[in-house]
């Protein structure tokens, strides 16, 4: 990692994200620690590296929006690898308006009693109170989520002086980045959340994808220049452009319905996806939360696709994005 | 360094998963070699420890998708992931069966969720139960630490790791403890490797008299690995580190052994 000068084609590319362990020095994903924060006794509690470390074990899988514990249940035996708690899946959201908040503690504990996947929470961008309230009962990773009304329009929270991990949401390589910065372990694209169409995912995927390429061949001269011009912060643009990858986990996220667009995602470059809406608003959530999984594993496999894409129901009714989009572009939410 | 390219020389490990970009190495440019899937988990960072181990013999690696894959194969490692989701798709792609058969021959670690499959009984499973492959005869409790604001880091002493006076970095994520031990007559004797101090464990869990057949009169809940006939069993995840003495430990004790008696005899 010590030659500065050629953006020479890098032999082989680790798979470990960065900040993961980490003995050779260059503390390069933010080594914060928040051990006293809870005056915790032991002090490797809520590492960087365990932040990012569990989102390196939900890899290859599949994240669902459920809003009771029954869902939650048909989730798991379905194989989710994790679920995410919340009030109203983002196509309600869309469609009933006004503020979107964190969920009620209560819904939320109902769902960690009933699995035992991880379960993830949403919090409004820059609502840190809500951030506490979810940490202090033991969640197990936070989406500071477009999806919900923004609390802050100008800053996000700060990560890094949390026990539990963050996931946010990106459009682009600098928003990733910016948001890794703040402290994020685990990133996933944004796409268009409550939509069932798959069309922002990608274009956020396939733009995060083509500007790491175009880091990778650049020199450290360009690197900086272009580090301005994406608004990221240098040492991990340089972290991202050596590895090739974003320096954590990256889902995809935003209008996934069928098994196809999961594996368009995978195959696109992301570790996983996250689908929304398109489950439990389809005509049958089990057996599509399952050809979803499938897909996520074999997403090279076009045989096994067709399989699975056999006889699952009417898929949850897309929407078109344009300006008269109900609830508008979540989307453009995160700064 | 190998002179002869002979199968004997080769130590084939598996890691189970049915997917794998990082070895198809035309394609790295459009889809970084960073993102191999398994079944699910993290298995692409065991394939990266276990490509850097400098060893006499040429660590082959194998992906397992499917039962065929596991009749190359010397030894298994099973990645750490959601166990939940593992069992499912290795059920899936019709894999429980072989690598049960697997297990009673040939050498089987499992780290984290991988340690869950390997375990003979399993507390906190999921509601209705979950397939485990079996194969230690322990019992281990999932997400034992609690949730992941209880997942942490600690430096290890682990018993015949190379380097053994220097600590290993263990990474305990949402990791499962090993709450009995309880081999049978006829199983090969449970070996511990490592332990963690009895200060880590959950406040909230109260000290369980350690079972009569563990001889070592501690808390088996501080147990962090452990070695039962041929199979290696990790509560953490070595693959996340950039230590690769585990894996070595892996290679060197459980692996390399069984190849000796295949390889010597008929030369």
């Amino acid at each position: 990692m010590t030659t500065p000068i050629q953006a020479q084609t890098p032999v082989s590319t680790p798979p470990v994200p960065h900040g993961v362990g980490n003995p050779a020095g260059t503390p390069v994903v933010a080594p914060t620690r928040t051990k006293d924060k809870d005056g915790g006794a032991s002090g490797g509690l809520g590492t960087f590296g365990v932040k990012s470390g569990l989102a390196q074990m939900l890899k290859g899988g599949v994240i669902m929006d459920v809003v009771n514990p029954e869902q939650a249940r048909i989730a798991e035996e379905a194989g989710a690898c994790a679920v995410m708690a919340l009030e109203r899946v983002p196509a309600d959201i869309r469609a009933e308006g006004g503020v979107a908040r964190m969920s009620d503690p209560s819904m939320i504990k109902q769902i960690v009693d009933a699995v035992t996947i991880p379960v993830m929470a949403k919090v409004r961008i820059g609502h840190f109170v809500e951030a506490q309230i979810l940490q202090a009962i033991g969640i197990d990773y936070i989406d500071e989520s477009e999806v919900l009304t923004p609390a802050d329009e100008e800053h996000h929270i700060n990560k890094h002086a949390f026990k539990v991990p963050f996931v946010c949401g990106a459009r682009n390589l600098g928003e990733a980045l910016r948001r890794i910065s703040e402290g994020a372990a685990f990133i996933r694209t944004k796409g268009e959340a409550g939509t069932g169409n798959v069309v922002e995912a990608v274009r956020h995927q396939r733009s995060v994808m083509s500007e790491i390429r175009k880091a990778s061949v650049m020199s450290e001269e360009e690197l900086y220049t272009y580090a301005k011009e994406i608004q990221a912060p240098f040492h991990l643009l340089k972290e991202t452009a050596r590895l090739k990858r974003l320096p954590v986990v990256n889902f995809a996220a935003g209008g996934i319905a069928t098994p196809a667009d999961a594996a368009l995602m995978m195959q696109l470059g992301c570790d996983g996806v996250f689908v929304g809406s398109g489950i439990f608003h389809s005509e049958n959530p089990a057996k599509r939360a399952r050809a979803i999984v499938q897909a996520v594993t074999h997403f090279n496999n076009p045989k096994i696709l067709a399989e699975i894409s056999e006889d699952l129901g009417p898929a949850m009714v897309g929407l078109t994005i344009d300006d008269n989009l109900k609830g508008g572009r979540l989307a453009g939410r995160g700064w | 360094m190998p002179q002869a390219t002979s199968p004997s020389q080769d130590v084939t490990i598996g890691i189970l998963g049915t997917q794998n970009r990082s070895l198809s190495a035309k394609r790295n440019w459009t889809y970084p070699a960073s993102q191999p899937i398994a079944l699910q988990g993290a298995f692409a960072e065991h394939q990266v420890m276990l490509q850097k181990l400098s060893l006499k013999k040429r660590v082959v690696i194998v992906l397992i998708r499917q039962p065929e894959d596991l009749d190359k194969c010397d030894a298994l490692i099973i990645p750490g992931g959601e166990s939940t989701t593992i069992a499912l798709l290795a059920r899936l792609a019709g894999l429980l069966e072989p690598i049960r058969e697997f297990l009673k021959t040939k050498p089987v670690w499992g780290t984290c969720a991988g340690a869950i499959l390997l375990a003979q009984w399993v507390e906190n499973a999921k509601k209705g139960g979950q397939e485990l492959l079996g194969g230690i005869s322990v019992t281990v409790e999932r997400n034992g630490f609690g949730s992941q604001v209880e997942s942490f880091e600690a430096p290890l002493e682990v018993e015949g790791l190379r380097e053994s006076n220097r600590p290993f970095h263990g990474i305990f994520i949402r990791a499962p403890v090993v709450v009995n031990l309880k081999p049978s007559p006829t199983d090969p004797p449970i070996q511990i490797i490592s332990r963690i101090s009895a200060s880590l464990l959950p406040a909230s869990q109260t000290v369980i008299p350690p079972d009569e057949d563990d001889t070592d009169p501690r808390d088996p809940r501080t147990i962090v690995a452990l070695r039962q006939g041929l199979h290696l069993l990790t509560t953490f995840h070595p693959e996340l580190t950039k230590d690769d003495r585990f894996h070595e430990y892996f290679v060197r004790e459980c692996v390399l052994p069984t190849l000796g008696s295949r390889s010597s005899s008929p030369a």
